[in-house]
């Protein structure tokens, strides 16, 4: 019983029960503002019948000619609303949205490499690591976790303007990059 | 000649070099070096204002705006250099203007009427936006965005709440005649496709509608565009087409494997609808069949087709159509069976188990047989599910103190046999168990919500800090503790907790209730300690974050725009990038941040705590009677998020949140406007500026009118009135403050009215004052106003009335009640209420009073015996005051004591059956809680103590 529909902007007044989860992060007001004034049908919401946040998607569109692809910025899911296959759905969505609207050859994110349980739902959804970034969450020096809290893999999913699969490669794990080589 | 061209370019590029990286005072100097030689440079005028601005100038800046504004300037460089000035101080209108003017020189400049647009859309000046892109549209034909920009800013003027219903009508029409002959039926643009849709929405144009969604472009884009689908959600809803949508439906869900709850409400409306004729049972079998089959092929994967089926069976019922009485329980059986290791079983399942009598029962026996296991995550959220859905249908008679807290009891052990279970989790992650702690806690404020014992509160703060120990993420946990730490008057507690939850941004509009709401009884500003002002700093600086404002000691000028509209960028981006569906969501959010009843609640809190601390002078007094006016003329919108806390309390009792309300009522629009109502008429008789005044002195546009009522009655007629809704918000304490308070601003009223320099002296003086600032000079701030007073008059002094009695027996009241708390065994937070209230009643009546400490105005015109009788006034309350602060300094001594601390651990006491629970677990909690409630009743003591020292005279 969830309802999907477009992330708008007063949704930020609800997300509360979404954003408090530590795994969450609340963005300044013009963050979700930018969003919608450029990519507002790569944003959506999953909600209850009666109007609560649920989870949300928050994508966009970019990259050169040669990659332009759909990004995946946030997915998130209330801890009481996991594993009813909400991120799944919210995740086809934004494939479509990627593959017929936007015409990108790919999808791609990027995740804490100790966010295990993400890594393996996203490689369950057929993405598969393209590289790893040095850093890319800032040194948080929080220590227990050790580099994987701190990198980050891009992982890709092509689309079907890529049969040939050449956004991805099979050993993704082992190419290191720094945070400021990417976008 | 060359050389000092070359010199000139050189100094110019530093300027620029300057603003751009900020250096201010450089580029000051840069521009002021090159003015020597062109004097007549409006681009150097536009570079030094904005410099100027940027460093927080008010005056100079002005001036030098109106000279480059009355020369109407044309180049680019100028009018973005003074766009970007304009906007910080507020005069969004003069740049509509500038622009235009501009435009009026150079009408054929694409870019000036771009520039223009903007502008108007930056100022919501809907009507001229949609003029002038109409215009556009004719005469730069080649860009086919402008006649989609007229029509939503036709439809934006529609929306706008001061437009007639006759003439919201004629825009939509206009808009719908602009777009139909834009319109082309190749274009693949959601986003035009949905402004064209929502035009013919609200023209009730079904058929063109329908057309536009059943052809091939429409098919596409709506498959596509959540929003498109969204709106033709809507449309088919209003043409009756549900029927043919049911049958979209059924294939989406079968074939597309859509499983959008939306789409099985479309099903459950061609065959079973809410309201209208009662639909055939044939119908209502089809309809079942269907979901039947879906259920059975998603099996555990997604619950949308067992949900669907018991959704239908409530529908068919409330028709009268029960072919199987049991099919409803098995149903529910069914679901919990499947989905009972979900935590969102219970939520889905509330619609549907407020049961008859006999199904009920039935119910609860099936509930109550499933025994509560905690041998896997799976089986611990099952029994979760079952002991909220047994708890939702408990009956009053079943709630007596002891039996919940023997419920309460028996969770608790549940919750410690389940912990291992996630003992390997990273700390990260929330333990599966946590939910049997929250409800446990819940139990217990029940428990104490009916007997009123605290004993019952100090059990749920053990459990859930030891939860918390656990599941340091749990921010339900967190909330919990902050509602009752509050309760058990132990405030620097519920604030640490708050802090722990790491608001941020948008989230200060929608939590910072959770420990601002009348916050200002527990705040020590009054002994130094500024915590809760801070808190209400921050919690206020979304609202503020893009505002410059401009504003400083007495008689500067005030600037009354709050925000710079950040929002207004993206709404310029949004038609630049034609994203039309989210315009009009954008504006709403501008105004219920703008508008927030959670914002102005703060603010109240805030004054009510500065007076506090700060002397009472004319700087504090002019700036709040300014600021607190406008924020009386908002329509309010209320955000705070109250859902976001969790409610696990049987049907027969209130929520959580309304249980742990502190006095029991939740400040609203009716106690702020009470409130505002008392200080705006104290601020304005104890200030020299009247209307006229402070017309003269405020800089840039007044904020747009958010509501049109009350728009007859003047301010001073709109102040008088309380309205009932806005008494009956308020405790008796807090009524009985606000009438003392009207009946001594009423008295009083004639005597400020009469004295108070007339308008001519006060501008006068603020002329000379600005004239010194715009030179840079800083004016000492004066103690009693510009003209020290006194001013004499040819009429006679009103005749003095004696002091209402009312006052005196205002304060003999508060004492009274307070002293009966202090016997009594009230909670500790309503002994702070009462003791702020007395202390901000003898605030007031300094502030209403100050006028007339001076001895030249008395004398001329002879107010001697008003002053007189104030000294019976203040007497009292300083007696009443000091008695109250005395105490509460004891009282806070008495909370460090062995035997308050022993209270609670004995309490607890059967809570140590539980190895982890230990005594000196106990003793720590309890420690922390009485050293809270010492900090608070001491520092709110000694506070008072010092306001009877300030106020004395
Ligand atoms: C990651 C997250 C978005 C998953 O949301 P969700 O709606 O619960 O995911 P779904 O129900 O769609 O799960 C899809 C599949 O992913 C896998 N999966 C998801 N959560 C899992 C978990 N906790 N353990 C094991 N597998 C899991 C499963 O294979 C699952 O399919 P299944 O339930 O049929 O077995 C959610 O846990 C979340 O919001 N986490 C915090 C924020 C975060 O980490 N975001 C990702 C940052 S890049």
């Amino acid at each position: 019983m969830s309802i999907i529909r477009p992330f708008r902007a007063t949704d930020q007044f609800k997300f509360n029960n979404v954003n408090l989860d530590i795994w969450t992060e609340t963005y300044g007001i013009s963050f979700y503002l930018h969003y919608l004034s450029r990519w507002p049908d790569m944003c959506s919401v999953q909600e209850t019948p009666d109007g609560k946040i649920m989870g949300y998607v928050l994508g966009k569109a970019e990259g050169g000619r040669e990659d332009w692809h759909g990004h995946v910025t946030a997915i998130t899911v209330a801890p009481e609303y996991r594993r009813l296959g909400l991120a799944a759905s919210m995740m086809k969505f934004l494939e479509r949205v990627s593959d017929d609207v936007y015409r990108g050859l790919f999808v791609d994110l990027y995740v804490r490499c100790e966010n295990q349980i993400a890594i393996s739902m996203y490689e369950g959804f057929g993405y598969s690591v393209y590289r790893r970034v040095r850093e890319y969450y800032g040194s948080l020096g929080r220590g227990a976790g050790g580099a994987d809290e701190e990198d980050a893999f891009d992982m890709r999913k092509p689309l079907s303007r890529d049969p040939m699969r050449r956004s991805v490669r099979p050993n993704g794990r082992t190419m290191l990059v720094s945070a400021h080589d990417v976008s | 000649m060359y050389r000092s061209l070359l010199c000139s370019t050189r100094l110019f590029i530093t300027a620029l070099d300057a603003i751009d990286s900020g250096a201010n005072k450089s580029a000051v100097v840069s521009c002021n070096k090159l003015l020597k030689k062109y004097p007549k440079s409006d681009l150097l005028k536009a570079l030094k204002a904005l410099a100027l601005v940027r460093q927080q100038k008010v005056e100079e800046p002005i001036a030098l705006c109106d000279e480059v504004l009355a020369s109407k300037p044309t180049d680019e460089s100028t009018l973005n250099a003074m766009m970007l000035t304009l906007r910080q101080l507020g005069r969004h209108n003069d740049t509509v203007i500038m622009f235009e003017d501009a435009l009026k020189r150079q009408p054929q400049n694409e870019e000036l009427a771009l520039q223009t647009f903007y502008a108007y859309v930056r100022t919501g000046n809907w009507k001229s936006g949609q003029l002038l892109a109409t215009k556009m549209s004719k005469q730069f034909a080649h860009n086919d965005n402008y006649p989609f920009w007229a029509a939503m800013c036709a439809v934006l003027q529609a929306n706008d709440f001061s437009t007639p219903p006759a003439i919201r009508e004629v825009l939509y029409k206009l808009a719908h005649r602009i777009i139909a002959s834009a319109w082309k039926t190749l274009d693949g643009s959601a986003e035009r496709l949905h402004l064209y849709l929502t035009v013919l929405r609200e023209l009730k144009s079904h058929d063109e509608a329908m057309a536009l969604l059943k052809s091939e472009q429409g098919r596409v884009i709506c498959s596509r565009s959540l929003t498109c689908d969204e709106i033709r959600r809507d449309i088919v809803k209003a043409s009756g087409a549900v029927q043919e949508e049911g049958e979209a439906a059924k294939a989406r869900i079968l074939e597309q494997g859509d499983r959008n709850w939306l789409e099985f409400l479309s099903v459950l409306d061609a065959h079973c609808p809410t309201s209208g004729e009662k639909p055939l049972p044939e119908s209502v079998g089809q309809a079942r069949e269907f979901f039947v089959k879906v259920a059975e092929k998603d099996g555990k994967k997604d619950r949308s087709g067992l949900l669907a089926q018991l959704e239908l069976e409530k529908r068919a019922r409330a028709h009268g159509i029960i072919d199987d009485s049991s099919r409803l329980l098995a149903l529910l059986k069914c679901y919990l069976e499947t989905f009972g290791d979900k935590a969102v079983c219970y939520e889905d399942l509330l619609p549907y188990v407020a049961l008859d009598s006999e199904d009920l029962a039935q119910w609860t026996r099936h509930l109550q047989m499933l025994p509560p296991q905690t041998d896997s995550v799976q089986n611990i959220q099952r029994s979760i599910n079952v002991h909220k859905l047994l708890r939702f249908n408990l009956a009053q008679s079943e709630l007596a103190p002891n039996a919940e807290d023997a419920r309460a009891m028996a969770l608790i052990k549940q919750y410690f046999e389940a912990l291992p279970l996630g003992s390997e989790l990273p700390k990260t992650e929330l333990q599966p168990a946590d939910d049997l702690v929250i409800l446990a806690a819940q139990i217990f404020v029940n428990a104490y919500h009916i007997s009123q014992e605290d004993s019952y509160l100090h059990r749920a703060v053990i459990v859930l800090e030891y939860g918390l120990l656990k599941s340091a993420q749990s921010y339900k946990i967190r909330l919990l503790l902050i509602r009752i730490y509050r309760l058990l008057c132990a405030p620097q507690l519920a604030l640490e907790h708050y802090r722990q939850l790491g608001i941020k941004q948008v989230q200060h509009d929608t939590m910072s209730h959770y420990v601002l709401s009348r916050a200002s009884m527990f705040s020590l500003a009054a002994s130094g300690d500024l915590t809760y002002v801070s808190e209400c700093l921050e919690a206020s600086q979304v609202y503020l974050s893009n505002s410059q404002e401009v504003k400083a000691g007495r008689y500067e000028r005030h600037s009354t725009t709050t925000n710079t509209r950040k929002t207004a960028d993206f709404i310029v981006r949004a038609f630049q990038g034609e994203k039309y569906s989210q315009i009009a969501n954008f504006t709403e959010f501008e105004d219920r941040l703008d508008n927030s009843l959670a914002r102005d609640l703060v603010k109240m809190e805030h004054v009510r705590m500065r007076i506090t601390h700060e002397p009472i002078n004319a700087d504090l007094i002019d700036m709040e009677a300014i600021e607190l006016k406008f924020i009386f003329d908002r329509a309010h919108h209320d955000n705070r998020d109250m859902q976001v806390i969790p409610n696990y309390q049987p049907a027969s009792q209130g929520s959580f949140y309304a249980q742990t309300t502190i006095l029991e009522k939740d400040p609203g629009h009716g106690w702020l406007n009470a409130f505002l109502k008392v200080y705006i008429k104290a601020f304005k008789l104890a200030s020299d500026l009247d209307t006229t005044v402070e017309e003269k002195l405020l800089i840039g546009d007044r904020p747009k009118p958010s509501t049109t009522a009350d728009s007859g009655a003047s301010l001073v007629e709109r102040l008088s009135e309380l309205k009932q809704e806005e008494l009956d918000e308020l405790t008796p304490d807090e009524l009985a403050f606000v009438r003392y308070a009207t009946d001594l601003s009423n008295w009083l009223a004639p005597y400020h009215d009469f004295s108070r320099p007339p308008p001519a002296v006060v501008l006068a003086e603020a002329n000379k004052q600005s004239e010194l600032r715009a030179k840079g000079i800083n004016p000492p701030a004066s103690e009693a106003g510009v003209t020290n007073g006194a001013v004499k008059k040819e009429e006679d002094p009103p005749a003095i009335q004696e002091a209402p009695v009312s006052l005196i027996a205002f304060f003999d009241r508060m004492q009274d009640r307070f002293r009966q708390l202090v016997s009594s065994t009230a909670g500790l937070y309503e002994l702070l209420h009462v003791a702020t209230l007395a202390q901000e009643a003898l605030i007031l009546f300094t502030i209403e009073t100050l006028r007339f400490k001076n001895a030249s105005l008395v004398k001329m015109h002879k107010f001697g015996a008003l002053v007189q009788s104030f000294k019976g006034i203040r007497a009292r309350g300083l007696d009443v005051a000091s008695e109250i602060g005395k105490e509460l300094v004891k009282l806070g001594e008495a909370q460090c004591t062995a035997v308050k601390r022993a209270e609670i651990v004995d309490a607890c006491k059967d809570l140590r059956m539980h190895s982890q629970l230990t005594h000196e677990y106990i003793l720590d909690i309890a420690k922390k809680i009485t050293d809270s409630r010492k900090k608070v009743l001491d520092g709110v003591g000694k506070g008072v103590k010092r306001i009877v020292q300030t106020h004395t005279s």
